[in-house]
């Protein structure tokens, strides 16, 4: 571990990516903190000695545990692990993981002052920058003559180490959880895991306590059923074969219609089971048979128009009755109505905000504001799509978006004041028809209302069949404006151009929304005004219209998409091919299905069994809606941006349409007056009312007075409303803050990072310009390549230590090299020459070692041992070295250089890494003999170091960036 | 062509389910494909060592019509001779970094790998390149021309190449991908 450990440490590769990232995070390496070679020896001098003394002493019984722990893992190690180092025998494993390793209290520090969280993103970060580093450094060509695969693999070792160190520190949950982020194949993860496993089992069998293997016990079984449920959750997955056939054919983005209409299915079943449980299965056990009067009898018109027959069933509001059944157990029916359907409402609410803040966290605001970009294409492409005519089509589209995002991008410059003005005017203009458009709807179906509203004052009872027919002529014009109004505002899209596809889109829908606000809201206002007022048992009657308004809407979606689709599909392909085959308008659609969803929530306070004729409802769609799909549409042509869009379809969910449903039902049970012969509210003022009296009631019942505290000093209480609001407008102000600096903080990193990138072009184009400016250099840099690649065949491929000696004899002598092309002055010419030679003999001297370390069978007695000698001549250089162009200096270097050739080959137990530190010193020598005759004339060393310390600060603030993001 | 799935022991497969972000279901059936698909006839199916060479790989109905099919098998392949078959585990691998619920850190990992055609750590202007003609060109004629495509790089890098090196290196594409949404739902493969 001693010659990977040195070789990781000695490759500049690993300075400049690595090292600070390392130890920002774990305060164990510290003594890789300092990067700069020069003073490398000396703590290597330092240390090096004590190593071995303070493994066997120093370390305590966790120290020595992890190690066996180390050995035991080593032999599960992979052929290549070990294969780096052959020769060594296991002790010296033992000694070279004490000056690696981390005294495990640190790390457990460490670790725990990291949110678990993050956990997996800097494992990954690690990972990524393995092979980020091994490469971003040399863009242009190999980087295998630089550093071959030996060290590579070597320092990838060295990440593992640290991954499982890492990973040991970790809960079981959060290692899985890492274990499974990892971006490795399946059995390298094992690998990881197994030795991560064995370090735990050996910990644990030292201090196994009954608790800990509870709670080990417990958290496994919960695991066990988390996956359990989860499996089960996939198993039972509604349309899981159908959504995979459609996201094949037609892509991601026509998938979120039905993904959406699958999550409003389920809205629906949550509804229907809340209503169906708390309201109709008490009143259907108490009282089993609808009160209906004896001259009603079912016509079978009821199914469309829902009045009559049902009328006098529990489908309405005025089926329900007021009474406290009393059975085994009271219930009060007043109460669970009003309970229920605020519940339901509260449930929804809070449902619809979580999704809907997720989906804008993940989907929306981390977005890229500029419009359809290349990547995003690119990024954007189905890997789900796997029919060969849809790839086919799909890659056409692609190409003329791409196209058009070039063009776009050229356009944009060259729009004229005339043009942007004729734009504008017909903006203006298509607004102000569409809004006209809308407001027209809007008192049409009002003035629509108020005739049905003088048949409504006859008694329902006595309806002929026509007159019942009558009923539909409201939800008949709703939905044909519904249906065919949103076709005239496509129109106008087509004259109307936007600069953005995605601008085009939000217009159509912006205009659509509007419409189907205006005509719900006169719809509602007729309810909420005329109906209430005039018509006994009123709320049953509004249920009536609901239910009218779902049904049609459903039978006209039905004939629109199949006639729509359908037709246009047959005129497409068969008489006007210029139309071409349609496509499926997700957005159109996606309205359709909200608007549906409105109806069903308001309608829920007056019809509480409305949700399952919306289920039917859906459930119908789904399989028609794919049906016409397959059969009368082709995959959309502009694709892209459909996780945006599905937040935008959320978020109107919401806001419009829930909020407005919402308001509707609250206003309803707040203000108006229940009527005073049917439903459970009658005689209450309002539908509130019904708490109060369980309230009154209570005030009997001893025990119970905290449950009227809260009545009385929270609910009723305006203050705390409005100490609630005020609390969070101070929370959204904060954070609205919090988000600007946030912000700021963005702009400032990306500043620091172009700026970074720029002196690493630049410092690459020196490093290059250096390396290209000598043809002969590099005629022998390749000859020493084949040499380099001579040896490495020769010699099994885990021998790094030699070829890392070479890698850092090459190294020198670039340095060398480039210091030679830096404008050297007159008096360094010496030192130069000198430079060279020792730059020569350190690589001799690494080649000839290296062979004596290959032909050496046995191990050594300690890596460290030769260390202390070189340290001297060092010293005794830097003397002589002193003095400003001293000519003396160079052959002493000389004559010094030779003696550590000499001492290399005699010492035959000299490890490889003393052969790296007499690499190191001499490249820092020659460094210092061309530094010595005058800093100012010579500016290349300087350069160099100030290399390194710009990649240094480089590399923290990309560390920091990343961090930050 | 054992088509039983119970050659996948119970350790196995909780083995596999702990390390990978697949279900038990999932796991199985992509036993039950990979078995379909092994035709080795003379040793059984290893899920470790037997592997099922590239061309019969993208034969599967999910990856046959992929443009990416090639480099995905080769860039999940563990062969040692880099032929881009691919054993059971590997098989897992790439069901598991194209699943539902697999981190946006591991996609955009295997995509970065998947569009770096010469595996060389970045996406230069020659993977960018590849990497529209595979999702664009499909006959000479309806290619996109040169200079069109020159322009398209140079739009591509100065969107994304934030450090200015002319390459797109993985936390550049990261950056990319975390910006673009639909990147995570369309980034999905499954059995």
């Amino acid at each position: 571990m001693t010659t990977y450990n040195n070789s990781g440490y000695l490759n500049p590769a690993y300075h400049d990516y690595e090292t600070l990232e390392i130890d920002r995070r774990t305060s164990s390496k510290s003594h890789h903190a300092n990067p700069y070679p020069r003073e490398a020896p000396a703590w290597l001098g330092v240390r090096a000695p004590q190593s071995p003394t303070a493994q066997p002493g120093g370390d305590d019984a966790s120290g020595g545990r992890w190690q066996e722990e180390r050995q035991g893992t080593d032999e599960s190690i992979p052929l290549g692990f070990i294969s780096t180092q052959p020769q060594n025998p296991p002790w010296q494993h033992n000694l070279n993981h004490t000056t690696f390793q981390i005294d495990p209290d640190a790390h457990d520090r460490s670790a725990a002052s990291q949110i678990s969280s993050s956990m997996s993103a800097n494992m990954t970060l690690r990972w990524r920058g393995v092979s980020a580093r091994r490469l971003s450094l040399f863009p242009t060509g190999d980087p295998s003559h630089l550093f071959p695969e030996d060290v590579i693999r070597n320092e990838l070792d060295n990440e593992e180490q640290d991954l499982v160190k890492e990973l040991i520190g970790l809960s079981t949950v959060d290692r899985i959880q890492a274990v499974r982020a990892l971006p490795m194949s399946v059995r390298e993860k094992k690998h990881v895991r197994s030795q991560v496993l064995a370090f735990k089992s050996s910990k644990q069998s030292q201090q196994r306590g009954c608790c800990a293997d509870c709670s080990e016990s417990v958290s496994w079984t919960f695991r066990r059923f988390g996956s359990g449920l989860k499996a089960a959750g996939q198993a039972l997955e509604l349309w899981q074969g159908t959504m995979k056939e459609i996201s094949g054919r037609f892509g991601t983005s026509v998938l979120t219609y039905f993904v959406f209409l699958k999550w409003l299915l389920m809205f629906n079943v949550l509804s229907f089971l809340i209503n169906f449980g708390f309201i109709t299965v008490p009143l259907l056990v108490y009282d089993p048979s609808p009160n209906i009067p004896p001259n009603v009898s079912f016509r079978g018109l009821e199914i469309l128009t829902g009045v009559g027959y049902f009328n006098y069933t529990v489908m309405y509001y005025g089926g329900h009755s007021n009474e406290t059944f009393a059975g085994q157990v009271t219930y009060n029916m007043q109460l669970a109505y009003f309970l229920t359907i605020a519940i339901y409402m509260v449930l929804c609410g809070l449902a619809l905000i979580v999704s809907m803040a997720g989906s804008f966290r993940s989907n929306y605001v981390v977005a890229d504001p500029s419009s359809d970009s290349a990547w995003q294409l690119l990024c954007s492409w189905d890997f789900n799509m796997t029919n060969e005519r849809a790839v086919r089509q799909r890659k056409n589209n692609l190409r003329v978006q791409l196209k058009e995002s070039l063009s776009e991008n050229a356009q944009r410059k060259l729009l004229t004041l005339s043009e942007e003005l004729s734009r504008l005017c017909v903006h203006l203009a298509s607004w102000f028809l569409s809004t006209i458009l809308a407001l027209g709807c809007g008192a049409s179906v009002y003035y629509l209302c108020l005739y049905e509203a003088q048949m409504l004052a006859a008694d329902a009872a006595s309806w002929s069949l026509l007159e019942e027919a009558k009923t539909l002529l409201v939800p008949f014009v709703v939905s044909l404006i519904n249906l065919c109004v949103p076709l005239f505002y496509s129109l106008f899209n087509k004259f109307d151009h936007y600069s953005s596809h995605r601008r085009q889109i939000y217009a159509l829908v912006v205009r659509n929304v509007f419409l189907k606000m205006f005509i719900l809201g006169v719809l509602c206002y007729y309810w909420m005004d005329v109906v209430a007022q005039n018509v006994s048992c009123w709320e049953s009657v509004v249920g009536q219209a609901l239910y009218r308004l779902v049904i049609v809407d459903f039978l006209f979606l039905m004939l629109g998409s199949f006639f729509g689709e359908f037709l246009s599909n047959v005129i497409g392909t068969r008489m006007l091919p210029r139309i071409g085959v349609p496509e499926f308008d997700v957005a159109r659609n996606v309205l359709e299905l909200i608007y549906a969803q409105t109806l069903a929530w308001i309608g829920i306070y007056f019809a509480p069994l409305l949700p399952v004729l919306q289920i039917f409802k859906l459930f119908l769609l789904f399989y028609l809606k794919k049906i016409s799909l397959t059969h009368n549409c082709q995959p959309p042509q502009r694709t892209g941006r459909a996780a945006q869009m599905q937040t935008i379809f959320t978020a109107l969910l919401f806001f419009p349409f829930f909020v407005g449903a919402l308001s509707i039902v609250a206003y309803t049970s707040w203000s108006l007056t229940p009527s005073e012969n049917c439903g459970p509210f009658r005689g209450l003022n309002n539908s509130f009312g019904a708490v109060a009296v369980w309230i009154h009631t209570l005030e009997d019942i001893s025990g119970s007075q905290w449950v009227i505290w809260i009545y009385q000093k929270i609910i009723k209480s305006p203050i705390f409303y409005f100490i609630v609001t005020l609390i969070i407008l101070m929370f959204i102000y904060v954070f609205w803050q919090v988000t600007l600096g946030r912000k700021e903080l963005i702009a400032l990193l990306r500043k620091q990072i172009v700026k970074e990138g720029k002196d690493k072009m630049f410092l690459l184009e020196k490093l290059h310009s250096l390396q290209t400016s000598h043809p002969n250099a590099t005629n022998k840099q390749a000859n020493q390549q084949q040499r380099i690649g001579q040896f490495s065949d020769r010699r099994s491929p885990g021998s790094q230590s030699n070829s890392s000696a070479l890698v850092q004899a090459l190294l020198a002598r670039q340095q060398f090299e480039g210091d030679l092309s830096g404008g050297v002055p007159v008096p360094a010419d010496i030192s130069t020459s000198s430079g060279l030679i020792q730059a020569m003999l350190a690589y001799q001297r690494a080649e000839d070692l290296n062979e004596d370390l290959y032909r050496m069978p046995d191990g050594r007695l300690s890596s460290f041992a030769p260390l202390p000698p070189p340290t001297r001549p060092r010293d005794e250089d830097r003397g002589t070295a002193g003095g400003p162009g001293d000519p003396v200096h160079a052959p002493g270097a000389l004559e010094q250089a030779m003696q550590a050739r000499q001492r290399a080959e005699g010492a035959d137990d000299l490890s490889s890494s003393a052969v790296m530190m007499q690499v190191i010193q001499a490249r820092q020598q020659e460094e210092r003999l061309q530094w010595t005759p005058g800093p100012p004339h010579n500016p290349a060393p300087s350069g160099s170091s100030a290399l390194i310390q710009a990649m240094l600060a480089r590399q923290q603030a990309q560390n920091e960036f990343d961090d930050g993001y | 062509m054992g088509g039983n799935t119970s050659q996948l022991s119970k350790e196995n497969v909780s083995e596999y389910q702990e390390l990978t972000f697949l279900t038990k279901q999932e796991i199985l059936l992509a036993y039950k494909r990979f078995s379909e698909l092994y035709e080795d006839r003379r040793s059984s199916l290893d899920p470790r060592t037997s592997r099922i060479p590239l061309q019969k790989m993208t034969e599967l109905p999910e990856l046959r019509s992929n443009p990416f099919k090639h480099r995905i098998c080769r860039v999940f392949s563990t062969s040692e001779v880099k032929d881009g078959s691919l054993s059971f585990e590997d098989f897992l691998d790439l069901l598991s970094a194209f699943s539902d619920s697999a981190t946006l850190e591991i996609k955009s990992h295997y995509a970065f790998c998947i569009f770096d055609d010469d595996n060389d750590g970045t996406l230069n202007r020659k993977d960018l390149e590849k990497l529209i003609n595979h999702l664009t060109s499909e006959s000479e004629d309806t290619k996109l021309t040169r200079n069109e495509m020159e322009q398209l790089i140079n739009n591509i890098l100065e969107e994304s190449d934030i450090d200015k090196d002319g390459t797109v290196n993985l936390s550049e594409f990261q950056h990319v991908i975390s910006r673009s949404p639909d990147f995570v739902s369309s980034f999905k493969i499954v059995l």
